[in-house]
């Protein structure tokens, strides 16, 4: 589904990345751990297409190359970036928003646009799957949310969207254990085997919810070493200084 | 340079010698200044004569008033309404009215302006002006719906300048929300110069709320004259975008005690659009309250000015004034002013005011892009999201959903 191949990206004629090899197989959660500063985040902004990268080597997303696709053309192609800092936006209103959200990546895929009505009642169900109160559906969107609920949020935009490539960029940070609980639940309930993950994290602790597959640690821009879950048990308690 | 005028009173039908005397006393009055440039201190953000200049070879003010257009009235919305073409009155229908409760007729030429200014669009006005109308809501009677004033606009109106007198009297106690809606799919040139007269009376509410409907090649003045009694509440909103060039002055004196007004402005300029609102609050009694909220959107080469003045008699303790002007700058090559001025005699006052103007967030965009959306789409999510904040303090969801629709039609270009 995605694969990259010697993955290069420089911001501020500074090297992040500096050659990163990854294949992700339908069904299949991958997670990347690493230190502060290893390149974990700018590895999920290249994904999700955000400028100001200077990029070198490859990314096909089901043999397309990722590189020739807009930001929102991977959006609709189905790739999903979950925020580490999900914005506040004043003034947009949730609910038009994800209607909007939707629709944009429905249309590209050749399904018929949802009427509003029919819009609410699959966003009220999707939001009570995820213990989502209606109320902040209304509000402006992420204004006055708290970590949590923003990290939700986020969630529901990925079960709202089906994408086939999930990228979550630190979602247990600033969790709480229930709403990590909810958060992982929305994870595993989605997950199938057409679909896969990409879970960066600096910690173990969401990869107890949610079993990953394969463990990939990143340390100054390059993986130094891939393995099981098991590997992530054993970072928890050994740290990163000891892979060198 | 000058463009040629061809202005003339005896085009004008029904008056009497007298009148006719008068007229003539102010067109020579007009032609002595002109049509305002920015020499003039009110007009330095808006070179009307530079701006004429450029877009009219002649301008006249023969007109007629013959409606050519079939009215399309708007569905889904309950209402009444007024239809003018051209400003003069061809039909009205208030079918959720009691009919004795309302006046409306041609605006009577007699009734004097009175308008201490030395403003040479106001002297060409009491020139030339024909059409317009004079409501009257009757005594502690509150309309049961909106009141909407379709303004059609004929096809023959290339160079030509329509002046229009508007009344309109709030009785005590009585309560109308007034939607003017201006729907000219005219592509000619022209200019309408419109001045407008309101009084309230103790405890009366009037909402007057200005919508341009689709993109015009109108060249619009207007000054509204609001004066307000006791307790009385006037509340303005401009949804004016897609004008060619919109200026809208609004004076409101608040003549009694716990009388109060608000301004509420959501802009999208496009294209080398240019719209100018100049507001000027006299706080004349105790207690009373004032809010603006002025947003603007400025695209491609647009131009949006804002220049709004509190003026507190020494009186007036207890005034309670507030003005806010937020301009969001899409295109480098726009431009936005404001000017706010504070002129303040009495001692007990809470007056404040701000004026910022940003850029559309680019982190904001991205996200929205990392949903699916186009960068276009995003940005006029963003631009929907900073403007419809006027609309937060209407409670009528009906009445809401009305302009919200609108809002978005002008964030769309129309």
């Amino acid at each position: 589904m995605l694969k990259i191949q010697n993955l290069k990206a420089t911001i501020n004629e500074k090297l992040i990345l500096k050659g990163i090899n990854l294949d992700i197989k339908p069904g299949e959660v991958h997670a990347i751990m690493g230190p502060n500063g290893s390149g974990k985040s700018t590895l999920a902004n290249v994904l999700s297409g955000k400028n100001g990268y200077k990029i070198e080597g490859e990314i096909y997303f089901d043999n397309t190359n990722l590189n020739d696709l807009k930001i929102e053309e991977r959006a609709q192609k189905g790739i999903f970036l979950a925020f580490q800092y999900p914005l506040e936006i004043p003034g947009v209103n949730t609910n038009n928003f994800l209607k909007t959200s939707l629709n944009s990546v429905r249309k590209a895929r050749g399904q018929k646009e949802l009427d509003t009505l029919t819009f609410l009642k699959l966003i009220k169900e999707k939001a009570k799957e995820l213990n989502i109160d209606e109320k902040f559906l209304s509000r402006q969107l992420n204004v006055g949310f708290s970590g949590g609920e923003k990290k939700k949020n986020e969630i529901l935009q990925m079960k709202l969207l089906e994408p086939k490539l999930s990228i979550l960029d630190e979602t247990d940070s600033g969790l709480d254990i229930d709403a990590l609980r909810i958060v992982a639940d929305g994870v595993n309930s989605y997950k199938n085997q057409e679909n896969a993950f990409l879970i960066i994290t600096h910690y173990q602790r969401l990869l107890d919810y949610i079993k990953p597959d394969f463990i990939h640690v990143l340390s100054a821009g390059k993986i130094i070493k891939t393995g099981n879950a098991d590997l992530g048990e054993q970072l928890e308690k050994t740290g990163y200084a000891n892979l060198g | 340079m000058k463009q040629s005028y061809d202005f003339n009173i005896e085009e004008i039908k029904n008056l009497s010698q007298e009148e006719k005397i008068s007229r003539k006393k102010s067109l020579d009055l007009f032609n002595k200044y002109g049509f305002p440039s920015k020499q003039v201190e009110d007009w330095k953000f808006t070179d009307l004569n530079l701006i004429l200049n450029k877009n009219f070879d002649i301008i006249s003010n023969e007109v007629n008033f013959e409606s050519n257009k079939e009215l399309e009235v708007i569905k889904n919305f309950e209402h009444n309404y007024i239809f003018l073409t051209n400003g003069k009155i061809i039909s009205t229908s208030f079918p959720h009215e009691e009919k004795r409760k309302i006046l409306i007729t041609d605006f009577d030429k007699k009734e004097k302006t009175n308008f201490d200014s030395n403003n040479s669009l106001i002297l060409l006005n009491d020139a030339l002006s024909s059409g317009g109308f004079s409501l009257e809501i009757a005594k502690n009677y509150k309309l049961k719906k909106p009141l909407i004033v379709y303004n059609y606009f004929s096809d023959d109106l290339k160079n030509k300048i329509l002046n229009n007198k508007n009344s309109i009297r709030m009785n005590e106690g009585s309560e109308l929300t007034l939607i003017d809606y201006n729907d000219g799919k005219s592509q000619s040139n022209f200019i309408k110069n419109t001045i407008d007269t309101v009084i309230l009376n103790e405890n009366s509410i009037l909402k007057n709320i200005l919508i341009q409907n689709s993109k015009s090649n109108g060249h619009f003045y207007r000054y509204i004259k609001g004066s307000l009694e006791g307790s009385s509440n006037f509340e303005n909103y401009i949804l004016s975008s897609g004008l060619k060039l919109n200026k809208i002055e609004i004076e409101v004196n608040l003549n009694k005690d716990n009388s109060s007004c608000s301004i509420y402005s959501a802009l999208n300029l496009l294209g080398d659009q240019h719209q100018e609102i100049k507001t000027r609050i006299n706080h004349n009694s105790p207690n009373c309250k004032s809010y603006q909220k002025i947003k603007n959107v400025l695209n491609d080469k647009s131009k949006g000015v804002y220049q709004g003045k509190i003026f507190v008699e020494k009186i007036a303790q207890k005034t309670d004034a507030y003005q806010l002007s937020k301009a969001l700058i899409v295109n480098d090559e726009a431009e936005f002013d404001a000017k706010p001025e504070l002129e303040i005699y009495a001692d007990d006052v809470k007056c404040s005011h701000g004026s910022t103007s940003g850029s559309i967030d680019s982190d904001a965009v991205h996200y929205l892009m990392t949903r699916g959306i186009s960068k276009d789409e995003a940005v006029k999510l963003l631009i929907n999201g900073f403007l419809n904040e006027i609309l937060e303090n209407i409670t009528n969801s009906e009445l809401k959903f009305f302009l919200e629709e609108k809002l978005e039609r002008q964030i769309n270009g129309h």
